[in-house]
């Protein structure tokens, strides 16, 4: 029997953590395509940065394969989101906590890939472990989410903390498989 | 110079007029409409679009300081006599003074040269040769913090392009507003707009039967997100998923769940 492969995108703005997440979590040593950061503005906030995607791998047994995308978070580089979007399971948007002036990109990203595909999604305020993270709560209300879209701490570095995201997007997905049924 | 404005914004001409000091008139042309505005030494000194055509009969009807009728008969005065002296006629009978006309001229001049900066496409020519007729009554306005204010307005389009990049999407009342509904105060255009939001309808579809362009719902939208009362909502279908499809699916979901669980 062909392995299958499913796939799961984190998106969000630029040093959101994206790659950080699918490092921690992915079994194989993630697949960057990082490059050396042009522009000075954000060159003060990190050196690399992904142009295309980043790639993990998470395998279930012999038949079934789970794959991370993480996107580019750039802008400029937004020709490669729709492409990843397509036949994605869900989706995890990871919110800089600490940084307000990402905060409107992030719902942007979000819009825009509830636009790709209706797919379930979540929240991931990341950087909860930075001292001027703010709260899940003043990020729901800063982000306008309503109370039904699930947002839950992160710290993309730890291990379980990632787990935790995925493993509440794949319940929202089961919920959705529910709802069809009724 | 002529171009088009896809390619040199209208923001970037003034600015180069500005720099200049440039005198003459720019025309700017587009399917459906068209527009003109005259300079001196760099400065604003008449502008005309579409039907508001810079006289100032019309500008004084749209002000509102006199009616559509009075601004027909005073039209066909100031086709022989010119704008100069229906100005000084309408002084000395005292219907307006000159501070009225100066400021109506003024404001005229500014949503003229609103409009036209909102225009994305069509041809312009600047002719430094052409002047508006000696008869129209010209203000001179600086054109430095009219192009700061349009750089404004055009990075906040921008903006909105961006968070809503398609308009082809359906909105939907946010469960929770932002705001308490009690302090809403809405413009008439914002009204027009709540109207038709439900989820079956596309911003596309309502900027069309409200005959707005794409900059105008933009911003109306923009509005009513930032007052946390709308949201985009999914305009993609699924296609229902089979029983046999819905059992596969959850396999997956469910093997995925017990291999996280279990690392």
């Amino acid at each position: 029997m062909p392995t299958q492969t499913v796939k799961m995108v984190i998106t969000g703005p630029f040093n959101s953590g994206k790659t950080e997440f699918v490092r921690s979590i992915s079994e194989i040593d993630v697949v960057s395509t990082e490059r050396k950061i042009t522009s000075e503005a954000e060159r003060d906030i990190k050196e690399d940065t992904t142009v295309a995607m980043d790639f993990g791998r998470i395998t279930v047994d012999n038949d079934l394969v789970l794959y991370l995308f993480g996107t580019p978070g750039q802008r400029r580089f937004d020709f490669m989101w729709e492409i990843l979007a397509q036949g994605m399971l869900g989706f995890v948007v990871l919110v800089d906590s600490a940084r307000p002036e990402t905060f409107r990109e992030a719902k942007s990203i979000l819009e825009t890939f509830r636009a790709y595909a209706p797919t379930p999604y979540v929240v991931a305020a990341n950087k909860q472990d930075m001292p001027d993270a703010w709260s899940i709560d003043d990020l729901r209300i800063a982000l306008h989410l309503d109370s039904d879209v699930k947002m839950l701490p992160c710290v993309a570095t730890k291990r379980e903390s990632v787990k935790n995201v995925l493993l509440e997007l794949l319940y929202s997905i089961l919920e959705e498989i529910d709802a069809q049924e009724e | 110079m002529k171009g088009n404005l896809r390619d040199f914004s209208t923001t970037q001409i003034l600015n180069l007029v500005s720099l200049a000091k440039k005198t003459g008139t720019l025309s700017v042309e587009r399917k459906d409409m068209r527009g003109s505005l005259s300079f001196k030494d760099g400065k604003l000194i008449f502008a005309a679009v579409g039907e508001a055509d810079g006289s100032l009969a019309s500008i004084l009807a749209r002000d509102g300081r006199i009616t559509k009728e009075q601004a027909a008969a005073l039209a066909k005065h100031a086709q022989k006599t010119g704008d100069k002296q229906l100005g000084l006629l309408l002084i000395q009978k005292g219907y307006v003074t000159q501070s009225d006309i100066i400021q109506s001229i003024k404001r005229h001049s500014l949503a003229a040269i609103n409009q036209i900066a909102g225009w994305k496409e069509g041809s312009f020519f600047f002719d430094a040769s052409r002047m508006p007729d000696d008869g129209r009554i010209t203000v001179p306005l600086d054109l430095e913090s009219i192009i700061i204010q349009l750089a404004r307005v055009q990075k906040l389009d921008e903006q909105l392009e961006e968070e809503i990049p398609s308009l082809d999407v359906c909105l939907k009342f946010v469960n929770q507003p932002g705001v308490q509904l009690k302090d809403l105060q809405l413009s008439k255009d914002e009204w027009r707009v709540i109207k038709y939001i439900k989820p079956d309808n596309t911003i596309r579809m309502i900027a069309n039967t409200l005959n707005m362009s794409d900059r105008q719902i933009r911003r109306v939208i923009g509005s009513l997100r930032e007052a946390g009362l709308v949201e985009l909502v999914r305009v993609v279908r699924r296609q229902p998923l089979t029983p046999e499809e819905r059992e596969n699916k959850r396999n997956i979901v469910d093997r995925l769940i017990g291999r996280l669980q279990a690392s």
